[in-house]
């Protein structure tokens, strides 16, 4: 077979250079260690070296957090330490369209001092976070929303004064941090987070997803060096050599399992549908499900069930198809806002016969090793497998070099469909994940006028990359007649990315989890790929100055909902939605008094007209300035949080008296149904009878804050000494002793003799 | 008799024994002396990967990163031409990072800009070199875009890793190169060597 092979462009050297390179790095750092540490018994010398190494393997960064994680800062800039994590729930009530969810966490500083603890955890990408409660120890924390930089001079101030104070940020689209100042020795904090998000409807299935924040690593070995380390709060000096007993301590945490027990996650969804229940399925998790009336049930996470992926809750209506509208209205103010699901129909005999031309995209780079790739390879081969004669394809694969099958789209014929597939079955994952330059490839049209052809491009990855801003400038620049379509691989997938992709490329994302989901995930994408498309869509609202996202209307694919969210001037007249299914013209009117009432539509409307302003900076549309101040005025007024907008509190007048203890009736959160308030602020009682007096001063002044400084900031400075000296001396003094050995081995030989 | 068919015996058993000790502990030193000519090894092999990468940099204006499973990739240059030296830095100071080049402390300035941009290497690889820096030495720094910043040196100190004084919204354009400190100790300790320099207009 003859691949057309693509380096990039600055990858001058020869793959075996690179691939040697990686062998000797790999014995490096594997074998040479453990030789190392096997001479350690010979010579003392090097255990320090291999200690800090050993350390600075527990601190992350907060690139590195895929699920929820209490982190504390380290010594070391821009590292933390992850914390104990104790007891978390989510109590989700989805009503209607909208899901509103509160996580409640309690987290305990295990340390002897005073910390400043980051928590962070991944949430859904359109999900709107609007609110934020603290206990603190004895303090309770509400948060207010402000701009960015002034809620963290707020905070920070606070923080140099010794006071509780909390900050949540948005790190990423979907990765938020909540940062508490001045957590007391052995004090427990609960965090609790509301946010909300819309229901997801796809082929008359309704979807929830729930980001498991506090999920159990993969990675055994440094979470249990890190519970090591936390233990003095500082993040330097506990890790004496981890080695003796890694035999023990890898073996039984091998399975994520055993540490169920340590981090208990209960979730509850109340689910009132609007519409009789059909089916109602947990698609990784096992539940137990209660049906209050044929519209409303209760479904709990079962005891056994464990959280190490995302949640993901499915229902049907029980007649089978969805509503093919959906109209549901709130009153905020004196404003009202209203969301509309529709439907259009499936029209069979209408189909668009045009031939397609697809450019498959698969990545096979190291972080797709193991399933992943099984999966993206069956994926890949049903898509082959479904390709008609008359249909043009081509193949792209890619991990930090690539290859194109051919060199341009060839018709699907039998010779070249088996020609790929054969292509597809030797993909072996290796390498890194450069994703731009096969994108590129394949958005490359050379015939961008042709109109007998579909053109569409299927983009399979984990999506595992930083450069995520240069791909979407790809798309939104180069599209042209092309439609993207994202298919997410493995259990955490890019989500922002892939949705973002998607939508700038008008084509749509399919997630595919587990091997099981391969052929029913690809025929529901394969159904929208052959099915004619719904364009040139408008809507209109007859009362005229309503304020509508999206903008622009996307293409819809087959089953897939059009979903309207709108600031109305008054909630009167009628919605009208126009567009061509295929060839036939196609024209819905809904009147609006009608709409039932729905709850967080305002924050909903304006976390997707933040999202809108985000894509026409991407495309250009608007200026980065425009576009900032576009979604501060929305964050300040609908209380969300966003990468210009934070939520602060600070705890400046105790509510309590110093000698009360905390009551019930102090906490103003709902403890989650199960939670014994006793065991929960029983940890205080007893930390207050030590301390006698108890009280805002005693939490001050009796061991001092680690963080009240009113220096400037002060940069901690990396470790700059390597221990090639070190190692080269003690490589030098075996040598010698050895030397010195065999001489001496051999003199007792002749004496003996 | 008995005693010396004794000792034959044991030294039978012994001396193989011993041998085999031997040569297992040759092995080791020759290992841990392999991993630290490495270590100087790897930094300078990739510099010059580095040096590659970062004029791609300048030309392009993208990150590049300087072989494809790298976490990093060169932010700057930084030249002492009195001294003859240069280094390819590297975006943030993790270890990884440091093992190849020095490295920008993520929170501090870019070069250029207001506030302290802060490099850190190690003092036996590529920072080696600030044990002989004066004070009124020129430090030019060539940040990605291809633009270079003159700085002079005003002073060195030595200081505690956790109280460096640095502070990086500092007012005035400054630069600090860091590395530890004293230069020829075998071990790490606390202590951080920090040459202060400020932007020549």
């Amino acid at each position: 077979m003859n691949y057309l092979t693509l380096n990039r462009k600055h990858r001058s050297m020869p793959r075996w250079v690179g691939r040697s390179c990686r062998a000797i790095g790999l014995i490096n750092i594997l074998v040479l260690p453990l030789i190392a540490l096997a001479a350690a018994l010979f010579s003392a010398l090097p255990a320090r070296a291999e200690a800090s190494a050993a350390q600075q393997s527990q601190l992350m960064t907060l690139d590195e957090v895929k699920s929820g994680s209490l982190l504390l800062k380290s010594s070391e800039p821009g590292r933390y330490v992850e914390a104990t994590r104790v007891a978390t729930d989510v109590d989700i009530v989805v009503s209607g369209p909208t899901a509103r969810a509160r996580i409640t966490q309690i987290f305990t500083n295990p340390s002897n001092g005073w910390v400043e603890a980051v928590y962070a955890y991944p949430l859904p990408e359109d999900s709107a976070v609007h609110g934020l409660k603290m206990v603190v120890g004895k303090r309770v924390i509400v948060g207010n929303i402000k701009e960015r930089q002034e809620a963290k001079a707020i905070y920070e101030t606070a923080k140099a004064q010794g006071q509780k104070a909390s900050l949540v940020e948005q790190e990423r689209p979907n990765l938020f941090t909540n940062s508490v100042a001045n957590i007391g020795p052995h004090e427990q904090v609960v965090v609790q987070i509301d946010f909300q998000e819309p229901i997801r409807l796809s082929s008359d299935i309704f979807s929830l997803r729930v980001p498991l924040v506090v999920a159990p690593r993969y990675n055994p070995a440094p979470l249990t060096q890190s519970a090591d380390i936390s233990a003095n709060g500082i993040g330097w000096g506990s890790a004496s050599d981890p080695v003796p007993d890694r035999d023990k301590i890898t073996a039984p945490v091998l399975d994520p399992r055993l540490n169920a027990p340590v981090n208990p996650v209960s979730i509850k969804v109340r689910l009132q549908a609007g519409f009789a229940l059909g089916e109602v399925k947990s698609r990784h998790h096992t539940v137990k499900t209660e049906s209050l009336n044929d519209q409303t049930q209760v479904i709990t996470l079962a005891d056994n069930a464990h959280a190490d992926r995302d949640f993901e809750l499915t229902w049907t209506p029980k007649d089978s198809k969805a509503p093919a509208v959906g109209l549901f209205r709130e009153h905020v103010g004196k404003d009202d806002f209203a969301l509309a699901y529709i439907t259009p129909p499936v029209i069979e005999q209408e189909k668009d016969i045009r031939p397609r031309e697809i450019v498959f995209v698969i990545d096979n780079s190291g972080s797709m090793g193991g399933s992943s790739m099984d999966q993206a390879k069956a994926s890949l081969d049903y898509a082959l497998s479904r390709l008609k004669s008359a249909d043009r394809f081509n193949v792209i694969r890619f991990d930090d070099t690539m290859d194109l099958l051919f060199n341009d789209t060839v018709s699907a014929n039998s010779e070249n469909t088996s020609k790929a597939r054969a292509f597809v079955n030797n993909l072996q994952a290796s390498g890194g994940t450069e994703m731009l330059e096969p994108l590129r490839a394949a958005l490359n049209d050379p015939r961008p006028a042709e109109q007998s052809f579909i053109r569409q491009i299927v983009f399979l990855t984990d999506g595992a990359i930083g450069n995520e801003q240069q791909l979407l400038d790809a798309i939104a620049a180069k599209r042209g007649r092309s439609r993207v379509f994202m298919v997410g691989i493995g259990s955490a997938p890019n989500n922002y990315l892939m949705n973002r992709a998607a939508e700038l490329g008008r084509g749509s994302f399919t997630s595919i989890g587990s091997g099981e989901e391969v052929n029913d995930r690809m025929r529901d994408l394969f159904a929208k790929l052959e099915n004619p498309v719904v364009t040139n869509l408008v809507a209109k609202f007859s009362s005229g100055n309503a304020d509508m996202t999206p903008a622009t209307l996307p293409d819809l694919y087959r089953g897939e909902p059009l979903v309207i969210a709108a600031k109305l001037g008054a909630p009167s007249g009628t919605l009208t939605v126009k567009g061509m299914i295929g060839r036939q013209p196609w024209e819905m009117t809904v009147p609006l008094a009608n709409a039932a009432t729905g709850e967080g539509l305002s924050k909903l409307w304006a976390r997707r007209k933040i999202s809108d302003a985000e894509v026409e900076s991407t495309l250009g549309t608007i200026t980065t300035d425009e576009a900032n101040k576009h979604i501060l005025n929305l964050a300040l007024e609908h209380g969300l949080v966003t990468r210009l907008t934070s939520l602060v509190a600070v705890d400046k007048t105790p509510s309590r008296d110093a000698d009360k203890p905390l009551t019930r009736s102090d906490v103003p959160l709902n403890l989650p149904a199960g939670w014994d308030f006793d065991k929960v602020f029983g940890e205080q009682t007893l930390r207050k009878a030590d301390m006698e007096s108890s009280g805002v001063e005693q939490i001050a002044y009796s061991q001092k804050p680690v963080l009240v400084e009113n220096a400037p900031a002060q940069l901690p400075l990396p470790q700059t000494a390597t221990d090639a000296e070190l190692r080269m001396l003690g490589g030098l003094l075996i040598l010698l002793a050895s030397a010195g050995l065999l001489l001496f081995n051999r003199k007792s030989g002749r004496n003996a003799s | 008799m008995i005693a010396v068919s004794h000792k034959d015996q044991s030294g039978a058993v012994f001396r193989p024994a011993l041998k085999m000790v031997a040569i297992i502990a040759a092995l080791f030193g020759f290992a841990l002396f392999g991993q630290g000519l490495w270590i100087h090894a790897k930094a300078q092999l990739a510099q010059i990967l580095l040096e590659r990468a970062f004029s791609e940099t300048i030309a392009t204006g993208e990150p590049v990163k300087p072989w494809s499973w790298a976490d990093t990739w060169p932010v700057a240059r930084i030249d002492l031409p009195r001294l003859g030296e240069t280094a390819i830095a590297l975006h943030g100071a993790s270890g990884q990072a440091l093992a190849f080049g020095p490295g920008h402390v993520e929170s501090s300035a870019e070069p250029g800009e207001d506030g302290t941009a802060v490099y850190a290497a190690h003092r036996d690889t590529h920072f080696a070199f600030l044990r002989n820096i004066r004070v009124n030495d020129d430090i030019k720094v060539t940040g990605k875009d291809g633009k270079t910043f003159h700085y002079k040196v005003v002073g060195t100190e030595v200081v505690r890793w956790d109280h460096s004084g640095i502070d990086v919204k500092a007012s005035g354009k400054n630069l600090v190169l860091a590395t530890c400190w004293p230069f020829d100790s075998a071990t790490s300790g606390p202590m951080r060597y920090l040459v202060n320099a400020s932007l020549v207009e």
